[in-house]
C-alpha cells in the first residue's frame, strides 16, 4: 500500500499578537499521495496559506507558534526536524511558488543568477553545469530564447513570464512535491489557463505531487483529484473532486457552488452567502458558520457545540450538524485512515499514476 | 465604400523604427546612473576624483626629490629609492583598476574581490621586502644642482616635500610663515614646509579617514541592522537599547580622550569614528530589513532552501542599500570633519600632513593670524565636506520615485 507524501495530523498554529491569540489553523488534517494534487479551497483569512506555509516551516515564530499536530513527509516529523535538515528539504524536497510573481524574484539579481544559486547548492554542480540546467529548466516552462532570458532582471519580464520563471525555479531541482499558493490570481485568464496547463503537463513529467491552495473552484475542478475546503481555520470538508462537486455536504460548500454563474441560467443577480468572514480574534461559539448558515434554522445545537469532521458518506467528510448521515457517523475510524483509501481511490481511476 | 479604405498602405516618409538591443540593467545601476546624471553629483565627483588623483600621486606631484637625476653621466631616481610600501601600492592600483575596468564580462563584486586582493597582497609582499631610504636629506639636490655638476634634473610639479623644512634656505630677517610667493604658491607652514605640498599629501589622510572609518561603521551598522530587522522581537529590543547607548556617546570627547591617553595613531582615530558613527547606518538597515523580509522574493528565498548567511546579505541586504549610499557619502564628510576637528585641536597626528593641522597653525603662530594658513586647507575641508553632501543629496533624489518619475 503507497504511503502518503505528505500527511498532515491536526496541525494547530497560533498567531501571537498584541491583542491577544488568534489561531489561523485549527485541528487540520489532510494528506497527499506521489504524483497527486490536493487543493486547498477557502475564502481569504481562512487559514490556508498558513498551512502551506508551515508545511515549508515558514511561519516565523514569534509571534507564530505550532500548538500541536505533526506535518510527515515520507515519514518524518517537519516539525521537530532541526533547522539544518529542514534547509535540505526546502527547495530539494519540497518546493513552493508565491501568489504574486511581481514580488516574488528578487529584484536585484539576473534571472539566471537567481535560480542557478539554489540549482548549485541543492545539486551539488559546478557554476556552468548550473547555469545549463537553469536554462533547461527555463526551456521546459516554455520560456522563448531561455539563454537571453538568464541575464535579464525580472523588471523586464512579463508577469506571465515571472510565474515561468518562479515555476522553472520551483521545479530546477526536481521536488517530490510542489506547493502553489494562489499561482494564477494575479494573473489574466488566458496566462492562468496556459500557467495551469503547464503545472499539469510538468506533474505528469516529473510524477511530482502538487499542493494547490486557491479560491477559484474553476481551477479546483480542473486541475485537483482531492479537495480539503476550510473555513474560519479549519476543514469543513474533504473528498474526492467529483464526490464534492456532485454532492457538497457543507452548507459553506453548497454555498461557494450556488455563487458560481451558470451559462444560459438566465438569473440577474448571483446567489452570495450572506455576512461576512468571521474575525479570527473573535469567532462564534460552537460552529463557526451558524451565522451565515441557510440550514440551521434557530437550531441551538449549531451555537454551541462545534461539529468536528465525520465521515457523512463514504470516502466524504463534512462538519456539519445537519449534513445527512452526520448523527450516524459519530462511531467511525478517525478522519486520517480513510483519507488513505480516497487516495487510493483515485489512484485507481487514474489507472495508477504510480 | 470607398476604394481607399480597402487595402491601401498609408503613405510614411519616416524610416523603420530600428531596433535597439536591450541592456539588462539592474535597479542599483540605474539609480547610481540618474545620480552621475545630476549637475551637483558630477560636480561632487570632479573634486573627490581631484582629492583622489592627488592622494595617489602625491608623491608624484610634491617632492623634494628629483624624479631622474644625471649626474656625472649616470641616471638615478631619489623619488623612486624614497618611496615607501604604500606609495608603490597606491600607483600600481591604478593600473590594476584600468585592466579590471576593461573586464566587463566579471560581475562588479567578482572585480572588486580581485582589486583588494591583489592590492593587498601587493602591500604585504613590499611592507617586508621594501626598505626605503630613511636619511630625508631635502636640500642635497637643490645644493646638487647649483654646483654645476647636474647633466639633467626632471623635478615634481611642487619641488618640496611637505615635511622639508627649507633649511637651506634659512634667513633670520623672514621667519616662516611665508605669505604666498612664486616660488611658495600656497606659502609655507611656521616650520617652513611649503603648504601645497602638505595639501596634496594631507589627501591621503581626508580621503582614508573618511572611507575607513565609514566602511568601519557599515560593516558595524549593518550586521547589527541586520540582526534586529530580520530577527525582530528581542533580539531588536537589545539591539536597539545598544544604539541609543552608542548615540549618547560624544565622538570628539571620546576621541580627546583617547588621544590624551594613546598613541596619536590614525588607525585609532579612525576606529573611534567609526565604532561611533553606525547607529545611524544600524537604524537604516534595520527599518529596511523590517520592511523586506516579509516580502515573497525573501520567502523564495527561504523555501528554496538557502542558507541564512545568503538570505540576509545576498537577498536582502543588495535591496537594503539605496538608503545606506545616502547616509555613508554623508558619513564620509562627518568624519573629515572629525578628523579636521581633531587636528585643528592640536591632537591630531604630529608628522602627517594634514588640512586640519595647517588650519591650526593658522592662529597659533605667536598671536598673529596668518590668512594662507587658514584660507586653503579652509577651502579644501568645505569643498570636501560639500562635495560628499552633494553626492549624498543626489543619490537621495535619484531613489525618491516621486523626484525620478517627474523630471
Amino acid at each position: 500500500m503507497p504511503q502518503p507524501l505528505l500527511d498532515i495530523r491536526d496541525l494547530n498554529i497560533a498567531f501571537n499578537t498584541a491583542r491577544g491569540p488568534i489561531r489561523p489553523v485549527r485541528d487540520v488534517s489532510m494528506s497527499i499521495f506521489p504524483g497527486q494534487t490536493l487543493a486547498v479551497v477557502g475564502e481569504s483569512g481562512c487559514g490556508k496559506s498558513v498551512t502551506a506555509l508551515s508545511v515549508l516551516r515558514l511561519i516565523p515564530t514569534p509571534p507564530g507558534e505550532y500548538l500541536g499536530g505533526q506535518i510527515l513527509f515520507e515519514g518524518r516529523d517537519l516539525l521537530k526536524l532541526p533547522e539544518r535538515d529542514m534547509r535540505s528539504v526546502r527547495g530539494r524536497d519540497i518546493a513552493m511558488i508565491f501568489q504574486e510573481p511581481m514580488t516574488s524574484l528578487n529584484p536585484v539579481y539576473t534571472i539566471g543568477d537567481q535560480i542557478a544559486e539554489a540549482v548549485i547548492l541543492h545539486q551539488k554542480v559546478g557554476t556552468k553545469k548550473a547555469y545549463k540546467i537553469v536554462e533547461e529548466s527555463l526551456c521546459d516552462v516554455g520560456i522563448a530564447d531561455p539563454h537571453r532570458r538568464l541575464g535579464e532582471y525580472p523588471h523586464q519580464l512579463s508577469g506571465g513570464m515571472r510565474q515561468r520563471v518562479m515555476i522553472a525555479m520551483a521545479l530546477s531541482c526536481k521536488p517530490k512535491l510542489l506547493i502553489a499558493d494562489e499561482p494564477t490570481t494575479a494573473l489574466d485568464v488566458t496566462i492562468q489557463a496556459q500557467i495551469l496547463e503547464l503545472l499539469r503537463k510538468l506533474q505528469k513529467e516529473n510524477g511530482m505531487a502538487v499542493m494547490l491552495i486557491t479560491h477559484d473552484l474553476g481551477v479546483v475542478a480542473e486541475n485537483a483529484d482531492t479537495v480539503a475546503v476550510m473555513y474560519a481555520s479549519r476543514v469543513v470538508e474533504y473528498a474526492k473532486v467529483e464526490d464534492l462537486f456532485d454532492r457538497p455536504q457543507h452548507p459553506y460548500t453548497e454555498g461557494l457552488f450556488r455563487s458560481i454563474p451558470k451559462l444560459g441560467s438566465g438569473v440577474d443577480r448571483l446567489d452570495t452567502i450572506s455576512g461576512t468572514v468571521p474575525n479570527p480574534a473573535k469567532f462564534p461559539a460552537g460552529c463557526k458558520f451558524h451565522p451565515r448558515c441557510v440550514r440551521m434554522n434557530g437550531d441551538a445545537k449549531c451555537a454551541t457545540v462545534e461539529p468536528v469532521v465525520r465521515e457523512v458518506e463514504p470516502r466524504h467528510w463534512a462538519a456539519c450538524h445537519h449534513a445527512a448521515g452526520y448523527e450516524n457517523a459519530a462511531g467511525t475510524t478517525p478522519v486520517l485512515d480513510y483519507k488513505r483509501q480516497v487516495t487510493l481511490d483515485v489512484l485507481d481511476a487514474a489507472g495508477g499514476v504510480m | 465604400m470607398s476604394d481607399l479604405a480597402v487595402g491601401q498602405a498609408l503613405p510614411t516618409g519616416a524610416p523603420p523604427v530600428p531596433d535597439r538591443p536591450l541592456v539588462a540593467r539592474s535597479w542599483l545601476a540605474g539609480v547610481v546612473l540618474r545620480t552621475v546624471g545630476q549637475i551637483s553629483a558630477r560636480v561632487g565627483l570632479v573634486w573627490i576624483g581631484t582629492i583622489a588623483f592627488c592622494a595617489v600621486f602625491a608623491p608624484l606631484l610634491a617632492s623634494s626629490y628629483p624624479i631622474l637625476l644625471r649626474v656625472d653621466n649616470k641616471w638615478s631616481s631619489p623619488l623612486a629609492a624614497h618611496l615607501t610600501a604604500v606609495d608603490w601600492t597606491l600607483l600600481a592600483a591604478v593600473p590594476v583598476v584600468g585592466v579590471l575596468l576593461l573586464l566587463k564580462s566579471l560581475s562588479f563584486a567578482r572585480r572588486f574581490g580581485i582589486f583588494l586582493s591583489i592590492t593587498l597582497a601587493l602591500l604585504t609582499i613590499l611592507l617586508l621586502t621594501l626598505d626605503p631610504k630613511r636619511t630625508n636629506v631635502y636640500d642635497q639636490f637643490r645644493a646638487l644642482d647649483t654646483t654645476g655638476r647636474v647633466q639633467s634634473i626632471w623635478r615634481t610639479p611642487i619641488p618640496y616635500s611637505p615635511s622639508d623644512r627649507l633649511r637651506d634656505q634659512f634667513d633670520a630677517a623672514r621667519p616662516h610663515p611665508w605669505a604666498p610667493s612664486r616660488d611658495h604658491w600656497m606659502g609655507t607652514e611656521i616650520n617652513g614646509g611649503d603648504i601645497l605640498s602638505n595639501m596634496i599629501h594631507g589627501c591621503r589622510i581626508a580621503m582614508s579617514v573618511g572611507f575607513i572609518s565609514t566602511g568601519i561603521a557599515l560593516v558595524i551598522g549593518i550586521f547589527v541592522g541586520a540582526m534586529m530587522g530580520y530577527f525582530a522581537g528581542v533580539v531588536d529590543l537589545v539591539g536597539m537599547r545598544l544604539v541609543e547607548i552608542f548615540s549618547a556617546i560624544p565622538r570628539i570627547y571620546l576621541l580627546l580622550a583617547f588621544v590624551a591617553f594613546y598613541d596619536r595613531n590614525i588607525y585609532i582615530i579612525m576606529a573611534i569614528i567609526g565604532v561611533t558613527g553606525w547607529v545611524g547606518d544600524a537604524r537604516f538597515v534595520r527599518a529596511e530589513f523590517l520592511k523586506l523580509r516579509n516580502l515573497d522574493f525573501v520567502h523564495a528565498a527561504i523555501a528554496a532552501g538557502l542558507p541564512l548567511r545568503s538570505v540576509l546579505f545576498r537577498h536582502i541586504l543588495p535591496n537594503a542599500l539605496a538608503p545606506l549610499l545616502v547616509s555613508a557619502s554623508f558619513g564620509v564628510a562627518g568624519a573629515i570633519l572629525a578628523e579636521s576637528t581633531l587636528s585643528f585641536l592640536g591632537l591630531g597626528l604630529i608628522d602627517e600632513p594634514s588640512w586640519g593641522r595647517l588650519l591650526d597653525q593658522a592662529r597659533a603662530g605667536g598671536g598673529g593670524f596668518h590668512w594662507w594658513l587658514a584660507t586653503f586647507p579652509g577651502i579644501a575641508i568645505f569643498l570636501t565636506v560639500l562635495a560628499y553632501n552633494l553626492i549624498g543629496e543626489s543619490l537621495r533624489d535619484a531613489l525618491d520615485p516621486k523626484l525620478s518619475g517627474g523630471q
